[in-house]
Parts: C-alpha cells; sequence; structure tokens
C-alpha cells in the first residue's frame, strides 16, 4: 500500500497547513510544555558556554604558565602519612624512604616516583601510594618474607649478610628481628649474578621454600637443627643437600615429594637414636622411597656444634664411615 | 551512544473518547508501545471537532496521560482522520508510452499519477490522503510497478480522500497547542484496517467497518490496496439516542440498555419478555419489553451497514468480496452486529481481531486505529525511509528541538 503525498498546485493537501508553533493558541499544557523546553535548551546553551570558555580558560592556562596548575593544586601540604603493611617495615623506614620535602603538597607529590623509591628495596613486592585528602598520603605495603640467608660481596667489595625471600628474591633486610634471621638456614652452593642495583632471583629458591615450610610445619626439631641448604647439586642432580647440627649432609630429591622424604627423614633419624649411638654421616633421600643410604661415621653419637659461618658447599665425604641401608615398609 | 529511536503517539480524537499511544520506533527493531493514554472527549460531535478548547483540554490531557505512562517526550504525532466531511472519490488518467519501444518508463508512471492527482478540488476542500490504485496497460491489471512493461496506454488511478478544511485544520491546531507536530495524517478506517486484515485478505477482497461512537468508516481492499474509504456520520451514539427516544429515557439510561440488551439482530420473539432499566428496584426503575430494545438497535446497525452499502456503490459478494467483513470499534461488541452485517452485504462477516502480540490492555476492539497508526506508521512508510530520514535531524536540531 503506498499513498502519494505530491499533488497539483490547483489541490491543497493537509501538509500546506502551517505547522508553526504559537504561544496565543496553545493550551495551558502545551505552553508549559514549550517553556519546560526553552528552559531546558537555554540551560543547555549556557551549560555548552560555560563548557566551551571553561576549555578555553585551561587551555590558556596551560600553555601560559603550566606551573599554576600544580602550584594550586598543592598549597596542601602532606601533613600525615599512613603506612599499612603487612610485614616488619614501619613509619619511620616509610618517610626515610620516601624523603618527601617538608612543603611538598599532596597533589604535587610524584606517586610513581615515590613508589619507586619504595620498591628499590627487594624487601617490598609491591608499594600502592593513595592520595586522601585533605593532606594524607596512604602507603600500602606488600613485603616479602625471608626464608634463607647467605653472604654475598657487595659492589663496593665488602661482605654482607643478605636474605632470600620465597620467592628467590635476595635483599638486604630491614626491620627484622635478629634472634628470628639467626634462625634461618644458611644458602650454600649457588652464585650470585647481578641485575642492576640488585642481586637476581635464584630459580629453585621457591621450590627450597616449598621444602623449609613443610619441615617448619612438621618436624619442627628437625628443621631447627639444620644450618645449611646448598643447591650445589640442584641444577644437575635435582638434588639438595641440607647440613643440620648433627648430620653433615642430609640428601633431598628436587624431583618427589618433600612430604614423603621428611616422614622417612623423621623415622631414620628415630630408629638410628633406637638402635645405634654412632654418629649419622649422610642420609639420602633421593635414591628411592623404600631404600634410604646411611652412612655413619665411627664413634659414638655426639653433638655438633653449629657452624660459625656459612659454608658454600657441604662435604659428603667423611674420613671412614661404614653404609647401611635403611629398607623401610 | 547516540540513540536513534524515535517516540511516536498515534492520536485518535474520537466523539466519546481520545486516545493516545506512544510507540518507541527504534530502527531495525520495529516498534514498542511504551505508553497509553485515553480521555473522555469532549467538544466533537461525529468525529467533527465543534468547541476547539474542549476538544484542546481533552486530547492534551490524553496526551500527558500517555507522556507520564510512558516517561518520555513525544517527537511527533501521527493523527487519525474520520468525520462526516471526508470524501473520496477515484480519478483515472491515461497516458501514452512515450518510449519508441512501448517500454513503460517511470517518467509514464509519474505522468500517469501527476494527471490522477491533478482533479480540482471545491473551495474549502483539501486532500487528505492519496491512495494509489494498481496501475492499467492497455485495460490489463499489471500492478503498482509497470516500469519496463510493454504496452500503449498506462493508465493510473488514485482514490482521493478530501475534507472540510477548517475541520482538518481545527484538528491539526489542537496538536499544535500542545506543541507538538503532525506527522502524518492517516484515515481512521486505513489505520484500523491495516492491523484487522492480512495481506491475503486485502489481495482478495475484504471489507472493514469500524463503528465508533458518532461516525462508522469502512475501507474497501482489493488486489492489496485500498479501493474505497468512506465515513458514515452514524454510530454507536445513534443506537443510544434511538433508545432514549423510543423507549422515553435519559441517555445514561439509553447507554445502559444498549450495553446490557441491545442486538445487531432481533433474537427475541416473546413480547412479554422483559428487562429492568436498573434492576435494583429502587424508585424509577421500570421495565421495557427485550424485543422492543433488540428492535431499535437492530434497525440503527442494520441502516448502518445500508449506508455503507450503498457508499460503496456496489453490491459485495463472494467474488469481490471474498474475505467477507470484518467488524471494529466500540459499536463492534453488541452481541450480533456481524449477523446482520453478513444480512445485508451477504457475505460472512465477523469481528476483527487483534494480533496476539497486543497487550490486554489493548486489546479493546476501540483501540485497533491507534494500534494500527503506528503500524501504518512503520509499514505504509518504509522502515528504510526512517532511517534514511535520521541522519538529516543534526545534533544541534535534536538538542534545540522544540517538540
Amino acid at each position: 500500500m503506498s499513498s502519494h503525498r505530491a499533488h497539483s498546485s490547483a489541490t491543497i493537501s493537509w501538509r500546506d497547513i502551517p505547522q508553526e508553533v504559537k504561544p496565543t493558541v496553545m493550551s495551558p499544557a502545551g505552553r508549559r510544555r514549550l517553556n519546560r523546553q526553552l528552559i531546558r535548551n537555554v540551560l543547555i546553551g549556557v551549560l555548552a558556554v560555560v563548557l566551551v570558555a571553561g576549555a578555553f580558560e585551561i587551555w590558556r592556562t596551560v600553555s601560559r604558565n603550566p606551573q599554576r596548575f600544580a602550584s594550586a593544586a598543592g598549597s596542601r601540604p602532606v601533613e600525615e602519612i599512613t603506612l599499612e603493611t603487612n610485614g616488619v617495615l614501619d613509619l619511620a623506614w616509610a618517610e626515610q624512604t620516601l624523603a618527601l620535602r617538608r612543603d611538598v603538597g599532596l597533589m604535587e607529590l610524584d606517586l610513581y616516583a615515590a613508589k619507586e623509591r619504595l620498591m628499590a628495596t627487594n624487601q617490598v613486592r609491591q608499594a600502592v601510594l593513595t592520595r586522601k585528602f585533605p593532606a594524607t598520603l596512604v602507603v600500602q605495603l606488600d613485603e616479602r618474607t625471608p626464608v634463607l640467608r647467605l653472604r654475598a660481596r657487595q659492589p663496593g667489595g665488602q661482605t654482607g649478610e643478605f636474605l632470600v625471600a620465597t620467592d628467590g628474591e635476595v635483599f638486604t633486610g630491614s626491620g627484622f628481628d635478629r634472634d628470628e634471621l639467626a634462625r634461618l638456614p644458611w644458602l650454600g652452593g649457588v652464585g650470585l649474578t647481578r641485575a642492576g642495583n640488585h642481586f637476581a632471583a635464584i630459580d629453585a629458591i621457591p621450590r627450597v621454600a616449598d621444602l623449609l615450610a613443610l619441615a617448619r610445619e612438621n618436624v619442627p626439631d628437625l628443621y631447627a637443627s639444620w644450618r645449611v641448604v646448598s643447591l650445589e647439586r640442584a641444577a644437575h642432580d635435582r638434588q639438595l643437600i641440607v647440613q643440620s647440627a648433627e648430620i653433615p649432609e642430609i640428601i633431598f630429591s628436587l624431583e618427589s615429594d618433600f612430604y614423603g622424604q621428611l616422614a622417612r627423614l623423621d623415622l631414620i633419624i628415630e630408629r638410628n637414636r633406637a638402635r645405634s649411638l654412632r654418629p649419622v654421616q649422610s642420609i639420602n633421600l633421593a635414591v628411592d622411597a623404600q631404600q634410604v643410604p646411611v652412612s655413619f661415621r665411627d664413634g659414638p653419637l655426639a653433638r655438633q656444634q653449629p657452624p660459625s659461618r656459612p659454608v658454600r658447599s657441604v662435604s659428603a665425604k667423611p674420613s671412614s664411615s661404614s653404609l647401611v641401608t635403611f629398607r623401610l615398609p | 551512544m547516540k540513540n536513534p529511536s524515535r517516540h511516536i503517539a498515534a492520536v485518535e480524537i474520537g466523539t466519546s473518547k481520545i486516545n493516545v499511544l506512544i510507540g518507541q520506533i527504534t530502527p531495525g527493531r520495529g516498534v514498542s508501545l511504551i505508553g497509553f493514554g485515553e480521555c473522555q472527549a469532549n467538544g466533537v460531535a461525529k468525529g467533527v471537532i465543534t468547541d476547539f478548547k474542549q476538544a484542546s483540554d481533552a486530547t492534551h490531557a490524553a496526551l500527558v496521560a500517555a507522556e507520564q505512562d510512558a516517561r518520555v517526550k513525544i517527537d511527533e504525532v501521527f493523527l487519525a482522520q474520520t468525520g462526516g466531511h471526508l470524501r473520496g472519490f477515484h480519478h483515472p488518467a491515461t497516458v501514452n508510452v512515450e518510449s519508441a519501444e512501448n517500454l513503460v518508463s517511470r517518467n509514464d508512471m509519474q505522468r500517469a499519477c501527476e494527471l490522477a492527482m491533478s482533479k480540482e478540488l471545491e473551495d474549502g476542500r483539501i486532500v487528505v490522503q492519496y491512495l494509489q490504485r494498481p496501475y492499467l496497460l492497455d485495460g490489463k491489471m499489471v500492478g503498482p510497478n509497470p516500469e519496463r512493461l510493454h504496452g500503449e496506454k498506462l493508465e493510473g488511478g488514485c482514490w482521493t480522500v478530501h475534507g472540510d478544511q477548517a475541520v482538518v485544520t481545527n484538528s491539526i491546531h489542537v496538536i499544535q497547542g500542545f506543541n507538538l507536530k503532525v506527522a502524518d495524517m492517516i484515515l481512521s478506517s486505513l489505520a484500523a484496517g491495516t492491523m484487522l486484515t492480512t495481506q491475503q485478505d486485502r489481495q482478495q477482497g475484504v471489507l472493514m467497518i469500524d463503528i465508533g461512537a458518532g461516525t462508522s468508516d469502512f475501507v474497501y481492499y482489493r488486489h492489496g490496496v485500498p479501493f474505497i474509504t468512506g465515513v458514515v456520520a452514524v454510530g454507536g451514539g445513534h443506537l443510544t439516542n434511538d433508545l432514549a427516544l423510543g423507549l422515553r429515557v435519559t441517555e445514561g439510561q439509553a447507554e445502559k440498555l444498549k450495553l446490557r440488551h441491545g442486538r445487531g439482530v432481533v433474537a427475541s420473539r416473546d413480547k412479554s419478555d422483559k428487562v429492568w432499566l436498573n434492576g435494583d428496584l429502587a424508585i424509577g426503575d421500570r421495565q421495557f419489553p427485550r424485543m422492543a430494545i433488540e428492535t431499535i438497535t437492530a434497525a440503527r446497525v442494520q441502516e448502518i451497514f445500508e449506508v455503507v452499502k450503498k457508499k460503496l456503490g456496489f453490491e459485495t459478494n463472494s467474488d469481490n468480496c471474498p474475505a467477507g467483513v470484518i467488524l471494529t470499534g466500540g459499536t463492534s461488541r453488541l452481541p450480533h452486529i456481524e449477523d446482520a452485517a453478513t444480512r445485508v452485504f451477504g457475505v460472512p462477516a465477523h469481528l476483527g481481531e487483534l494480533p496476539a502480540w497486543v497487550g490486554e490492555k489493548l486489546s479493546h476492539p476501540a483501540h485497533s486505529t491507534v494500534l494500527g497508526l503506528l503500524h501504518y506508521g512503520i509499514t505504509g512508510r518504509s522502515d528504510t525511509a526512517l532511517v534514511r530520514r535520521k541522519p538529516k535531524r543534526t545534533f544541534l536540531r535534536k538538542l534545540f528541538a522544540t517538540a
């Protein structure tokens, strides 16, 4: 169905009736509608003018004096720094590390630079800085937890003590309890490489951290006696060598389950204590789940003194020893 | 994100009620009915505005109610046009095919159409709608697009609907008074017919009669297009008036009797069968013969159909009106009115049914016109036209639109 709207000049269509809106012929409802429309149009016009004028003013100010915005926004200096952390770093450390100018404004503050300063130490895994108006800077830190410690040569040539986190990152450590740190095993058998101002992360550490966490949780007495964890054979033999206060060499396999290896270690030590008084020289948990070679030193079980300093490698060759294989159920 | 949808109001200024239906037309997604407003009509008699202020107030109240229901502002109005002032005529025009190969060109079609629409009207008359009929090529019907067909004489024809200029202007001014513009004016019968007839009905031949309170609009479709339209200035209100005069009751009482006991044909044979006016046995309550009520209503209904038949100008039969007669409008709810139509027109008659997607709120036959206005708005004017027109509405024009 179609209808033609064209028509000859002789005829008049309803479309020729003028439809201009005249308020005088409008009903009150129509006039109200018209007035609302006019008001809306005026408001939109005014808003448009204000926006254009504002944009022009901003452009003019930015082009003439860019510092005006920064100085205007920074009129209120930072009065307080709030620290929220899951670790041991305190507000004093944060203030010292941030090293903010006394009169620096909150808006003037370069949050990215401040974040870089905080994360310059590897102890901070993540830092979030938030402006809380009117004058508070909120610092939220996610800190790394050390699981090992090591000695390494610093860029200046001096030997220093470092901590190793669960993800393998090496950091100097600040704010930790010294007694707590003294109970951490040393890390040996690893060569550190530099990456910028830091040491590069040690790849095998996440697996070592799993072993240490399991040991601390399930055999705390054994863990307390561990002095050195060596990665000497980690790359080639996939083995970890742990030197404890009593046993010079405990070999773990990186390939198999640590929980089972710890259970076998605990069992062997218990049985040895019950059967023999000879000191154990080496326990190799990496051979088999059922057969664990254990070598003994001559002489009665002797309490060894913990080493006064970390060693890079663990000696596994006693002067005279006998080898026994434990057959486990 | 730009929202390309428009809010269109279909407005029907009827003799008893004013209906406004708001549709949200989104290109490519059809129309969504989002608001409806209804108001008792004042200042309207037989579809013609007789009191501008009263009619304006009532129409604007319905528009406000519809806008509040839809919670949107109307962009433009599709206005239904009815009333006894509307008349129509067919004006054929024949042109010779200009091409040497006797192939019909678009130019030939254009000339035939312009010639068909060129008939001058009397003073004070104004064209409401042109309805194009199928072309004839050398006396044979060739449909709406004879381009590149072979022939010598091309005949185009238009059914021109015209009305009283003052009446049409008044109805437009009523809409203008609400700060809105009339985007399209469509005959009430065409709007209702679009909703109630199928393409197959229209192709075969169907008569649709919309019996309102003051007027009865009809449209006869053939070959898929509206062939004849017309308006009879008699409607359901006349049934009420007849009852009031014949039974000597008030119009309100007559309306009650019509709704309760009126029928399209006389079914009662017992003259002693009486019905109560109110049924509450209060003072003033009295009885009337059921047969008298049915005789009065059936006579007037038959008269309406006879007048429609006379205006059609031919006898309807199963050849020219195989799809029968479709009845709609408020008065079509009169029981057995379809039987009366069947007797008069000689073809089956039935009540029009709105599509299933129309909600319960709008399923009343009296709403078929406003529904058809919106339907006509998206089908009579192609969707692509709506889409093409949209980019012309620039941001600034939309921003400062006064509608």
